[in-house]
């Protein structure tokens, strides 16, 4: 009896986090993205001209970036989550294709197969920046509206096919078993979105702020995500508050964790720099320093509280190095 | 428990064939190192079904082990800077002879057997300043019998080719010998070295300037070649080919496509050949690649931590992962074979 009583106790307790919560925050955050990407597609379609596009590209970034880290699954088919927003571009390729679409009359716009086979470098948000806001980008009035409403369109049409294809790979997650190649288990299942958020949170502290911040000697302002845009920040906000949803939802209670999610995110938000041009100012680097600190504490606090309670930990080879 | 039907396979092997062999281990088609649920290391034969045929314990975490040609002695290396090599009888589990590198020397994590099983050539670097070495070893006793230049810095994957040349990836990072502290990743000059069986440097080939950061690190041998797996050191948003093939006095190196050209993350782990076909695999990006021998990409196939790649049975490749599982791959997809409760190491060897 007491045993009854004991498995009823935790039947009726109150499902707490595991793999379908975390699903159940992805499917949403996939499903605003197509809306938003849609609304963007939509807006470039009837207007082509910059200023009035800005908004809905703001909107529909904010939902790429709040979902941006996590690879698995559809969005790395087709190399959609490089093309979505690709960055860090470090010898401009982005921009010197779309230099070269431009040079050929802006051809690749007019078929939408064909731009999505285009380069990834030049699709995508990053494409769509350059397009919208002061950019090095030359070209006739018409060919620049014809690549905008293209760009536009090909972002709308990956938002639909990752919000489409993501219940199939939810399934693989929460119905792990040996004909599931990718999750023989549901300690497999749990260790993919542990490692999303480990790699995920790394990514943010040495890419979204590390390339900007250089070294103290040498910074580097320029090298910050969406200047243009004006979103370095907002990339990293949103990407905080979507690593820490999906964190909360893998495993509650997580008090460490929360903590240091709070602690990142209410620094960042804080933060009056939008896009980090206060890393080659000795005073305000500090504070860009400070945050970078606190999203590492976030990733330590996942490492050592959920890692544990879920049974898993980096890969055995990955970490390895050898 | 030993059936009688055991007991009889067992009987005839003996019969047929010498009692020292690989037979006398379970005929195990690959060997492979794994971590038990206990933290406890091992190196164990795999058969070709996934089945385990043997499990020798280790004294640490493995990395490699280089195979007796016909003896069932396997080597088992460190992870580098390696403290130890252990060579085992993969038939009764015992230690034969644990081999430490002679004062001012560490192993670099490989080796390999010459062709007629006469000696065991041992990556290693020279612990001050990571000039490589390849060391020799008399297998009768096991006792080091001299050393040769490998012509570069930091070694690692070493293979002997069917007429007793061998090749060597010199990854050129030097590193600190306490730990494995990179200390020259801004001057670094990997290259691909052939050595004749005298110790004589036959070729030495650099990557062009703009890949000196790629560190060439693992080897498969081709039959008119070498197909070689490498780790790049310089910044992860340049994406830069992993393999490379050596023919002759030609190198060339092999691109993926643009939207799988960061699904390596920079790091190759384990690269094998069969048939007409290469694989290279990421623990990190969780991929492998299958190329042609021209080099040109087949498939990405994903998989969490897959490392250990070797020529397959029925499929081209065999490949093996941190979560146990051991999958036969082609360009159609993974196949599980076997799932066991271990997390196999980086690399998997094939017997013979």
């Amino acid at each position: 009896m007491a045993r009854i009583a004991l498995i009823l106790t935790l039947l009726a307790s109150p499902a707490a986090a595991d793999v379908a919560q975390a699903v159940d925050v992805i499917t949403p955050a996939y499903a605003a993205l197509a809306d938003s990407a849609a609304d963007l597609a939509r807006a470039a379609a009837a207007d082509c001209a910059p200023e009035g596009l800005r908004p809905a590209f703001q909107a529909a970034w904010d939902d790429w970036a709040r979902i941006d880290f996590l690879r698995l699954g559809p969005v790395e088919t087709d190399g959609r989550a490089l093309a979505m927003a690709f960055w860090p571009d470090p010898k401009g390729s982005g921009l010197r294709a779309q230099q070269a679409a431009l040079a050929e009359g802006a051809a690749v716009a007019s078929d939408p197969d064909r731009f999505a086979r285009a380069s990834v470098a030049m699709r995508g948000f990053a494409g769509l920046e350059r397009l919208l806001y002061p950019s090095p980008l030359q070209g006739a009035e018409a060919e620049l509206c014809l690549l905008t409403r293209a760009t536009a369109a090909d972002l709308a049409r990956m938002g639909a096919d990752i919000a489409a294809e993501w219940p199939a790979h939810a399934e693989l997650l929460t119905h792990p078993g040996e004909g599931n190649a990718a999750y023989l288990t549901p300690t497999e299942a749990r260790q993919a979105l542990y490692t999303q958020l480990v790699t995920g949170l790394s990514a943010l502290e040495k890419n979204r702020l590390g390339r900007p911040l250089g070294t103290f000697d040498k910074p580097r302002p320029d090298r910050a995500e969406a200047v243009a845009a004006g979103r370095s920040l907002r990339n990293v906000v949103q990407s905080l508050t979507g690593m820490r949803d999906l964190a909360l939802a893998l495993h509650s209670p997580a008090p460490q964790t929360q903590a240091a999610f709070d602690r990142a995110l209410d620094l960042a938000e804080r933060l009056d720099d939008p896009v980090l041009a206060g890393v080659a100012d000795p005073q305000r680097r500090l504070k860009v320093e400070i945050l970078q600190q606190a999203v590492n504490s976030a990733k330590v606090a996942v490492e050592t509280e959920i890692g544990p309670a879920l049974g898993v930990s980096a890969g055995f080879n990955a970490q390895d190095g050898d | 428990m030993t059936d009688r039907r055991t007991l009889l396979k067992g009987l005839a092997a003996a019969m047929l064939l010498p009692g020292r062999g690989w037979a006398a281990a379970g005929a195990p088609v690959w060997v492979a190192a794994a971590r038990d649920p206990d933290g406890r290391h091992a190196l164990h034969g795999i058969a070709a079904d996934g089945g385990l045929t043997f499990a020798v314990p280790l004294p640490g975490r493995g990395h490699a082990a280089a195979l007796h040609p016909e003896r069932a002695e396997a080597v088992a290396f460190a992870r580098r800077p390696g403290t130890f090599g252990v060579v085992l009888d993969c038939r009764t589990g015992a230690a034969i002879r644990s081999l430490t590198p002679p004062e001012g020397r560490q192993f670099n994590g490989h080796g390999a057997f010459s062709p007629d099983g006469a000696l065991l050539y041992t990556s290693e670097v020279a612990a001050e300043g990571s000039a490589g070495r390849v060391g020799i070893w008399d297998t009768r006793h096991y006792a080091r019998v001299g050393e040769w230049d490998t012509g570069g810095i930091g070694p690692h994957d070493l293979r002997v080719r069917p007429d007793g040349t061998l090749v060597v990836a010199n990854g050129g990072i030097a590193t600190d010998p306490q730990d494995r502290t990179p200390l020259n990743l801004g001057t670094m000059r990997p290259n691909l070295a052939t050595l004749d069986g005298g110790g004589t440097i036959l070729t030495r080939q650099e990557l062009p300037g703009a890949l000196c950061a790629n560190s060439i690190r693992h080897l498969a041998l081709l039959e008119d070649g070498v197909a070689f797996a490498m780790q790049w050191q310089g910044d992860a948003a340049e994406p830069v080919p992993l393999l490379g093939i050596a023919r002759g006095e030609d190198m060339v190196t092999c691109g993926v496509p643009e939207q799988d050209a960061f699904a390596m993350q920079g790091y190759a782990g384990s690269i094998a050949a069969a048939g007409d076909a290469i694989v290279v695999t990421s623990p990190r990006g969780g991929v492998a690649m299958i190329h042609g021998r021209d080099g040109a990409h087949r498939v990405t196939l994903r998989r969490a931590d897959v490392c250990g790649a070797a020529a397959g049975v029925d499929a081209p490749f065999t490949l093996t992962d941190g979560a146990g599982a051991i999958w036969a791959a082609d360009t159609g997809g993974l196949r599980l074979m076997a799932r066991h409760e271990l997390a196999w190491d980086n690399h998997l060897i094939a017997v013979g």
